[in-house]
């Protein structure tokens, strides 16, 4: 099993570095660690370069284009029987307010912003929101209800640090289904339920120690497993 | 009864010829007992009440065009394009890939990863490649994103520039012709054949005048597609039948008699009394594979 990362590693785990496997044909199963697997950028690559070399590789580019989409992570989460809110792809604030409602929570859909949301109370914050997310009302955002409390939590191969059983059952189910080794998550928990709203990058400072150890541990696990990735 | 969605931008209004041949799209499904409607981005929640979708504003896995394409793709319906192809042809270093993977003769090309530009690499790729070489961001369109550099300090600052949003870059052999062929192919099989010619003292179809933002577009050449050179057949096919079954739009050389892929493109331009001149078909085969 092949572990390509850009990030710094615990020492017991041997990685190569994206431009070294980038350079070579090594036939391996892959896993791809990074903490920016934005479309165009190096993890990005890294995934497409196995794809290419028949290698199984988690992330696929494919679930790696799908996860920052937010419609679409929403669409096949659901499709897979994970919850999710409703969600309106628009650029018409009125619509929002008639079909969405207030407090309202507005991802990004557009090529230039790829981390964030905002919440919005009130009609003026709705504006605000759309007219920078939306960049000033050029591009469509992704407008879910808000019933309940927001979490972000990191996903580390699903595993999160939050001890609580819903988001924790939310994130192993959303790992099965797009494989992102290294994500957040935004997650909505109302009526005693966790329900996926968004996932995006983690920025390297994010990653702790015990994030480290509990990659290196998840690595051991699945190499212990004869590397079955899941794909 | 089919009831198709054409999702197009403002833009896919603003040339006459585009519009026109959106129009034809519309009467032509029509006659044939469909339903066509143009699909804007404020209405893409009523996508599921569609039978088929037929993508033509820009795509890109970036543009709403991709949110589309894929949520269509998931509700099973039939889409042009389909996500898999916009993923391919949007991203010209997992074209090439594709392309040196399984044998599509080719134009010359080097990849380029964002931490090797120094000046070591830059002087292999000149004796490899030859000067001037054509950078490529892996996302142009429409000619954009395409540069000449013939030297080390133009070869940087085009780099630096296209290596703000993508971390791999394409580097090709410049290869000037009087025009590029293209070839339209819709489900592995041929749909019109055009020669793109390449404006007088240009390099590219699309070329911008010196100091001015214009672009200035070369003339379109149709062709009946039984007079097309049967190699040229082959090596458009082979080029699309590595990406999928969708409609693309092949641009291929003719260099010395061999015929090289320059680019397979996803969403190919269709304007009315361009590329449907000499196949006015193009139309209904459209049509028919998007109600079949």
């Amino acid at each position: 099993m092949l572990v390509v990362s850009s990030i710094g590693l615990c020492d017991d785990l041997h990685a190569l570095k994206p431009a070294v496997f980038l350079g070579s044909s090594i036939k391996d199963t892959t896993i791809n660690l990074t903490n920016d697997y934005r479309y165009l950028k190096t993890g990005y690559y890294v995934s497409l370069h196995a794809e290419i070399l028949g290698n199984q590789v988690i992330p696929s580019c494919e679930n790696i284009i799908d996860a920052s989409r937010t419609p679409i992570l929403l669409l096949r989460a659901s499709k897979a029987k994970i919850p999710t809110v409703p969600f309106l792809v628009t650029d018409n604030v009125k619509k929002i307010i008639t079909e969405v409602g207030l407090p309202v929570v507005v991802f990004a859909v557009n090529p230039f912003i790829h981390e964030g949301y905002k919440v919005a109370k009130n009609q003026s914050a709705l504006y605000r929101a759309m007219k920078s997310l939306g960049m000033n009302y050029k591009f469509a955002v992704c407008a879910e209800p808000l019933r309940g409390e927001l979490h972000s939590v990191k996903s580390v191969f699903g595993k999160t640090e939050l001890a609580d059983e819903q988001i924790s059952a939310l994130s192993q189910k959303v790992y099965e289904l797009f494989r992102i080794p290294l994500c957040k998550l935004h997650v909505q928990k109302a009526e005693d339920k966790a329900f996926l709203c968004g996932l995006e990058p983690l920025k390297e400072t994010e990653l702790s120690k015990a994030d480290l150890k509990l990659i290196s541990k998840e690595i051991m696990l699945i190499s212990q497993q004869g590397n079955h990735i899941g794909v | 009864m089919s009831r198709i969605a054409c999702f197009v931008e403002k833009y896919n209004f603003s040339d006459p010829r585009e519009e026109a041949a959106l129009q034809n799209f519309k009467q032509t499904a029509e006659k044939s007992g469909s339903q066509f409607s143009f699909l804007f981005r404020e209405n893409i929640e009523d996508i599921p009440n569609y039978d088929a979708v037929f993508i033509r504003a820009t795509t890109d896995p970036l543009f709403t065009s991709y949110i589309v394409s894929k949520t269509a793709w998931e509700l099973g319906k039939k889409v042009i394009d389909d996500p898999e192809s916009i993923k391919i042809c949007a991203n010209k270093i997992h074209q090439y890939a594709l392309f040196e993977k399984h044998g599509v003769p080719r134009i010359p090309t080097v990849f380029l990863s964002k931490d090797d530009l120094h000046h070591k690499k830059i002087t292999e790729i000149f004796s490899t490649l030859g000067k001037p070489v054509v950078i490529k961001a892996p996302y142009t369109s429409f000619s954009r994103y395409v540069e000449k550099a013939a030297c080390e300090t133009s070869f940087r600052e085009v780099a630096k520039r296209f290596f703000k949003k993508s971390d791999v870059l394409a580097i090709q052999k410049f290869t000037p012709t009087a025009f590029d062929w293209r070839v339209g192919v819709l489900g592995n099989d041929i749909l019109y054949v055009c020669k793109y010619m390449i404006p007088k003292g240009k390099w590219k179809h699309g070329a911008k005048l010196r100091g001015k933002p214009t672009v200035i577009w070369g003339r379109t050449v149709s062709i009946q597609k039984k007079d097309m050179p049967p190699r040229l057949r082959e090596v458009a096919l082979k080029a699309c039948g590595v990406i999928g079954k969708g409609l693309y739009g092949v641009d291929i050389k003719e260099v010395y008699g061999e015929y090289v892929v320059v680019e397979v493109n996803d969403n190919p331009s269709i304007y009315a009394g361009y590329e449907d001149s000499m196949d006015q078909d193009i139309y209904q085969r459209i049509i028919n594979y998007l109600s079949a």
